[in-house]
């Protein structure tokens, strides 16, 4: 619709505010209660101006077709300064010592301090330890609440008090006692600096940058003051997190600038590790690989890649790898996560990723969420999930816990760990018997559905009860919901891939979809992994993997190899290498002599850790590439101080798809090096030569070897912002939502999969009778290196193990009493937290702790297709330790 | 680009069912009069509304303070007693009153009433209709309640039929607001989704110096709730609410007892009198705010939220109850509704005066010769009700200011009685019908006093939400004669509060000034 804004035709889609409308030109209608990320409470009454000849608040009141809008009537510009006179008047004049939207509009209406009143005295709340509360500074706008209830969805937020006695507070008590999840939103904000991070400092700089915890792909900007960072807030115009963060991204930063960060390489001598130079540490290194090599042959040395690091990186250490020393054995941590994604993805829809975009979570009439626990894990997609839930998008939960969703959802299936396989086949069935399946999407786009009917035969809804403890009634009306709702997405996590039929379990969870033509199709929410670190899925995009080059090349298609062979100048290995947990029995059995590791925590993070020290002990060489000297680097012979997300030039790729630019904010500490430095001296002290002297090259290289990511470069996403991937040529915006024509798998349909359930690898018996799962907690990030070391651990200090009541009360425990958990493999001790969230008979445990250290329980039993190992299923037992 | 559309998500979360969040209970608790005062053993509410500030100058609320030995607001530091302030209790005929945990006292002998030194006295309203009854019929003894419901199912063209009458007798809404009643209900009947919908009886008569609502609820349930039940027909709502002001815990019990009649009746419940309509009421206690009653104020306060009023559009039409489609009707407008079905809408259309059809309750204070609730037609002169119905002054005192509709209404100079009972006109005059309340001031308090009293309710009972009636309110109150000439203030209030609680007490507030001076 047009209308008219001091005497200027502007234009705007219905539905619009009369403030939208004079955004569009120059007028700067001031605000103070809005913010773009909620909608317009319209409270605070400075956006006055006259629309067709009544004043109104811009923010509030709906454009109209040929409304005339004037923001320059001065009549109402002095009733815009007597709200901020009130406004001011409240308040004492430290207002005015911080910049804050409010300062800004003083500044502009020329309101100096003698406008301002005295302090009221409501004193401030200083519990938590990133931002306080002022509440002399409050201005009741609601700001925060709003942020709280309509982006984050906490609820930790009201207004008190009525009238002129209103102010903000988290509940009657303290902030940190509150139901606070610290996601900042209310503190980003906070228009006077009532609420306010700690920090003082003045920054200088900023830096846009994506987000090096977890998977979303948030987009952060890194304010910085004397090369430290002063704070991180959300980018507004962030495609995934669209102005918002959680704890992690937005406040975890202090680990930077921790004294214990690694500034000098270590090389064991004498049992110990001792400082080096660096050229005494590369000699080291390169004298040692080329030992090895030279005596047991190039598959004697095994790779771990990193998920953390830049797809640069990665990229470079695939390539070091397969061309300096002459190995496919590169692997990266989606082994322990998601390879059963990539495999079963790929088996499914023919490429190894999400198949829709973030975006679509807003169109979503029904989200089947299996396997993860989106609101902690990933809590920026988690926010955006239970939106759309509370917006009325129906939910359906399948997972043994009764997470923050579960507890929201229309149904909970709380399942038996271990037995998702059967009840994805149990819905595929009830769809085929009510109805709700697509005919013709079947017969255009898919195949296999003979096969899986004669295997669906098996999983009538009363046998899925027996075998998941899901009532078949509750399973019924899951596939009713799933097969009625015209928007379904699935989103899905570790919860499905982190068992010993892991990929089994994506496979028949996308068999759902496929069944309902809801992937590929405009109708269809698809299905999509929850990434779990930063840059898993580009780690794997880049070809750190022992069978896959970059762009999911086969390492066994010859015309593959020869092509990437070509452009690297050299001769590729055929055979594929070793995957991460071969190559630990590897190293036991003698086959491999040398593992060199960049960022990965392996002695804490892999299962069976006990098993993980002793391949460790058995190398002749470990390397450790680090920023701190982790329970792997204490392990190691030569540790490599690395640097951090924050100090990198780069790109990620997040849960779907995205490549997103890394920058540099800061530089890393005297002694520390990049990994991409660090992995272009390791080459060449090899007398290899990578062929690339920067990560923009190394990106480059990778466009012309990976035809996926033959449109990217770091020039095209400085200049774009993101892109998802397949990203064909330098026109092609990318595929964000993937098969609108056709699957990408050999016959262009989506293969439906015919496969049985079958129990877990681990069983509970009488020595071993509870079921411990294990996984992430909000505050923390996987082995907590980088959380732990900063104020998160104010937060969440130790690590507790979830319990029911009745387990409790069985075993002659109290909440908080110290419980002994024993499994076939170790025990680790560690105090006992009540909550009904599990079953009696099940545990939960996250691992970010090392005096916690959750996997010497689980088992070295992995997924059969992918060795993913069975995190999810560890039989244990629990006594109050002695 | 944002759309104009205001989420509530803790209202999404409501609807399906999860729990009120710690922190909205605890902003619920903070912001209502009655959970801010602590308790004690005995409770004591003394009416500090403008009747009973017409009839002493305040002067029981002191005297109730020496003799309960508690100051305002507080409690005994032994516990054994508690003074809170109530702006108004519906006895503004026989002023003072107080509630003595939930037994109303009032009239001239209070103090030892609340000292137990005399018998409690608790007067019922007088009551009259000037004309033919219509919202008074069952309390004047012509008809009972629920005769017209039973009727109506048995219609096939029931919701349309209940439009149409409504709508031919041009109803009103008589709450202040003035919204053809009609109109509201097909905008909730016209919403096009399935999920729920509701209505909702505004029982919070906060204005000081009315009393018919509590009349109409204490004394003729039914018909109150018959009118809700045909009002939940007409918009496809299977739900509704009576919220009920906890200043009137008597009309409280009253409306139960009667929801639970009805229910035996088979009045209520499901598959009413064989229809296949389901229909059920449940009746929901204020907590103390006179912004309560206000529509927005008022659906939040019944989910259990603080009673802030929020930005309309969207209105409760579309986005009311936990965001759900809601028409909210004051209670004499529901108790109309009966009558309007049994006479027909063109009946009701003939009393009254122009647009402004039908009759309305007027209550006259204890300053009046003859107090009380009497119903009469639109357009009915002031004089006629000030010196014919009411009778004149009590005791031959001399009129000074006449209050009409409430503290956002306005005051009249008594040279101004000519003027009708009309919104339209009394508007015109600078003053708002509201619901119909008439408070005669005499020199029982100075023009200044009653500026105070009426800035000291604003900023007591603004709801914070908006900075022109937040702030404006509480400069007011700090300093209430120099403020009421401040006009910048007075038109930032009027042209910008969020609501009609600040957009109309300035109005109010210059209405007195204009009125000469008596002391």
């Amino acid at each position: 619709m047009e209308l008219r804004v001091d005497d200027c035709d502007v234009e705007v889609p219905d539905g619009c505010s009369v403030l939208d409308a004079t955004r569009l030109t120059a007028a700067a209608v001031p605000t103070l209660c809005h913010d773009d990320r909620v909608g317009s409470a319209g409270v605070c009454r400075a956006c006055l101006v006259v629309a067709d000849g009544a004043v109104v608040a811009a923010c509030t009141t709906p454009a109209t077709a040929g409304m005339e809008v004037r923001t320059d009537d001065p009549d109402v510009a002095a009733q815009v300064r007597l709200v901020l006179e009130l406004t001011a008047e409240r308040l004492p004049a430290t207002a005015l010592d911080r910049p804050s939207e409010l300062t800004a509009l003083c500044e502009r209406f020329g309101i100096g301090p003698t406008a301002f009143g005295g302090a009221r005295g409501l004193g401030r709340d200083e519990s938590h330890p990133y931002f306080a509360l002022d509440r002399d500074l409050c201005i009741a706008c609601g700001r925060c609440v709003q942020m709280c209830d309509e982006v984050q969805g906490t609820f930790a937020l009201t207004l008190a008090g009525r009238g002129a006695d209103t102010v903000v507070a988290p509940g009657g008590g303290a902030w940190l006692d509150s139901a606070c999840v610290s996601c900042g939103g209310c503190v980003d904000s906070c228009p006077t600096g009532a609420l306010a991070e700690r920090t003082t400092a003045t920054a200088t700089t900023t830096t846009r940058t994506t987000c090096g915890y977890c998977g979303v792909g948030c987009s952060l900007d890194v304010h910085v003051a004397d090369d430290d960072v002063v704070s991180i807030t959300p980018a507004r115009d962030g495609p995934v997190n669209r102005g918002h963060a959680c704890v992690k991204g937005r406040f975890a930063h202090g680990f930077v600038r921790s004294a214990e960060r690694l500034t000098t390489p270590l090389v064991r001598r004498d049992g110990e590790l001792r400082p080096a130079s660096w050229p005494e540490a590369l000699e080291h290194v390169a004298r040692e690989l080329g030992r090895i090599r030279s005596a047991y042959g190039p598959d004697a040395i095994a790779a771990i890649s990193s998920a953390r690091a830049t797809n640069e990186e990665n990229y470079l250490m695939q390539k070091l790898v397969r061309t300096v020393i002459g190995t496919n054995n590169v692997d990266n941590c989606s082994r322990i996560c998601h390879a059963p994604s990539a495999a079963g993805l790929t088996a499914a829809f023919g490429l190894s990723g999400g198949t829709n975009p973030a975006d679509d979570i807003e169109r979503a009439d029904l989200f089947l969420l299996a396997g993860t626990n989106a609101t902690e894990a990933h809590p920026v997609v988690g926010a955006r999930i239970k939106q759309q839930v509370l917006r009325g998008a129906r939910l359906v939960v399948v997972d043994p816990r009764r997470t923050e969703l579960a507890a929201l959802a229309d149904l909970h299936l709380q399942v038996r760990p271990g037995s998702n396989v059967a009840v994805f086949n149990g819905l595929a069935r009830l769809l085929l018997e009510d109805g709700t399946a697509d005919q013709d999407f079947m017969a255009a786009r898919s195949e296999g559905l003979e096969e899986l009917r004669v295997v669906l035969a098996g999983y009538p809804p009363e046998r899925v009860e027996e075998i998941s403890g899901v009532p078949a009634g509750l399973l019924r009306e899951a596939a009713r919901l799933y097969g009625t709702s015209d928007l379904p997405a699935i989103y899905y996590g570790l919860g499905v891939t982190e068992h010993a039929h892991g990929t089994d379990g994506v496979r028949t969870l996308s068999n759902l979809a496929i069944l309902r033509g809801a992937v590929g199709t405009p109708s269809g929410g698809g299905v999509n992994p929850l990434r779990g670190q930063n840059n898993v899925q580009g780690a794997s995009d880049m070809g750190a993997l022992p069978d896959l080059l970059p762009g999911y090349q086969r390492v066994l298609d010859d015309d593959a190899r020869r092509r990437v062979g070509d452009v690297w100048g050299a001769t590729l290995p055929e055979r594929p290498g070793l995957r991460i947990p071969d190559m630990f029995t590897g190293a036991l059995d003698g086959r491999v002599r040398a593992l060199y590791v960049m960022g990965e925590d392996i002695a804490q993070t892999d299962p069976n850790s006990s098993h993980v020290r002793a391949a460790i002990e058995a190398c002749e060489l470990v390397v450790s590439q680090e920023i701190f000297l982790s329970e792997t680097a204490r392990l190691a012979d030569v540790v490599l101080p690395a640097a951090s997300y924050l100090e990198k030039d780069g790109t990620f790729v997040n849960f779907d798809r995205r490549f997103q630019r890394v920058r540099p904010a800061l530089t890393p500490p005297d002694g520390a090096r990049t990994d991409f430095e660090i992995l272009l001296e390791v080459a060449e002290a090899l007398g290899g030569d990578l062929g690339v002297s920067t990560p923009a090259q190394a990106m480059a290289e990778c466009a012309e070897v990976a035809p996926l990511y033959a449109g990217i470069s770091h020039e095209r996403l400085d200049r774009e912002g993101a892109l998802p991937w397949p990203c064909r040529s330098a026109d092609d915006p990318g595929e964000a939502r993937l098969y609108a024509t056709a699957f990408a798998t050999p016959s262009g349909r989506a293969r439906l999969a015919a496969v049985d359930w079958l129990p877990p690898g681990e069983q509970p018996d009488s020595e071993y009778p509870y079921v411990l799962i294990t996984g992430r907690r909000l505050a923390h990030y996987n082995s907590g290196t980088m959380t732990r070391r900063t104020p998160n651990r104010d937060l969440v200090g130790h690590e507790l193990l979830d319990l029911h009541p009745d387990d409790l009360a069985r075993l002659g425990l109290r909440d908080g009493d110290e419980t002994e958990v024993t499994s076939r493999r170790g025990s680790v001790v560690v105090r006992v937290h009540a909550t009904d969230a599990l079953v009696p008979g099940e545990a939960f445990i996250a691992f970010h702790f090392p005096d916690v250290a959750a996997n010497l329980l689980t088992s070295e039993v992995v997924d059969a297709a992918t060795s993913c190992p069975e995190y999810k299923v560890t039989a244990v037992n629990i006594r109050p330790a002695i | 680009m944002a759309t104009v559309d205001a989420r509530s998500p803790v209202e999404e979360l409501l609807i399906r069912g999860g729990t009120l969040p710690v922190a909205a209970a605890h902003g619920a608790r903070t912001y209502f009069a009655d959970e801010r005062v602590p308790r004690g053993e005995r409770h004591v509410r003394v009416c500090t509304g403008t009747g009973c500030f017409a009839a002493t100058g305040g002067r029981h609320v002191v005297d109730a303070e020496a003799a309960l030995g508690v100051g305002i607001d507080r409690c005994a530091a032994d516990g054994s007693v508690s003074l809170q302030s109530a702006r108004c209790l519906g006895y503004c005929y026989a002023s003072p009153a107080a509630l003595d945990d939930d037994a109303p006292l009032a009239g001239a002998t209070l103090l030892e009433q609340l000292v137990h030194r005399s018998e409690r006295v608790d007067p019922p309203v007088p009551v009259a209709a000037v004309g033919p009854p219509v919202v008074l019929r069952g309390i004047l003894g012509r008809e009972p309640a629920w005769q017209v419901w039973p009727t109506v199912l048995t219609r096939t063209d029931g919701a349309d039929h209940v439009l149409r009458e409504v709508g031919i007798a041009g109803l009103r809404g008589r709450g202040g607001a003035g919204f053809a009643t009609a109109r509201k209900w097909a905008a909730v009947a016209r919403t096009d989704d399935h999920g729920p919908r509701f209505v909702v009886a505004n029982g919070d008569e906060g204005d000081p110096g009315s009393f018919a609502d509590r009349m109409l609820m204490e004394r003729d349930p039914g018909r109150v709730l018959e009118g809700l039940a045909l009002a939940g027909l007409a918009c496809g709502a299977t739900a509704g609410y009576v919220y009920v002001r906890s200043e009137y815990p008597r009309a409280f019990a009253t409306m139960h007892r009667a929801v639970d009649a009805a229910r035996a009746a088979g009045h209520l419940g499901t598959d009413i009198h064989g229809s296949g309509l389901d229909f059920d009421v449940e009746v929901v206690s204020g907590h103390g705010s006179y912004v309560a009653g206000e529509e927005t104020s008022l659906l939040r306060s019944i989910a259990g939220l603080r009673g802030t009023v929020r930005v309309r559009p969207p209105y409760p039409t579309r986005h009311g109850l936990l965001g759900r489609p809601t028409a909210v009707n004051n209670v004499e407008t529901l108790a109309a509704v009966p009558a309007i079905l049994a006479d027909g809408g063109a009946a009701y259309a003939r009393l009254g005066r122009g647009e402004e059809t039908g009759t309305l309750v007027v209550c006259l204070n204890a300053r009046f010769a003859k107090p009380g609730a009497y119903e009469v037609e639109l357009g009915t002169p002031l004089r006629v009700l000030v010196e014919e119905v009411g009778g004149g002054l009590d005791g031959g005192a001399t009129l000074r200011a006449l209050q009409v509709g409430g503290p956002l209404g306005g005051f009249l100079a008594p040279s101004r009685l000519d003027l009708p009972l009309l919104d339209s006109s009394l508007s015109e005059a600078g003053v708002a019908l509201g619901h119909g309340s008439l408070v005669a001031i005499d020199d029982g308090v100075s023009r200044d006093d009653l500026l105070r009293h009426l800035w000291q309710f604003g900023a007591d009972e603004s709801c914070g939400a908006c900075t022109p009636c937040r702030e404006g309110t509480r400069r007011g109150a700090a300093d209430p004669v120099a403020v009421a000439a401040d006009d910048a203030l007075l038109d930032l209030m009027t042209d910008a509060s969020l609501c009609a609680f600040g957009r109309r007490l300035p109005a109010a507030i210059r209405s007195l000034t204009a009125v000469p001076s008596w002391s």
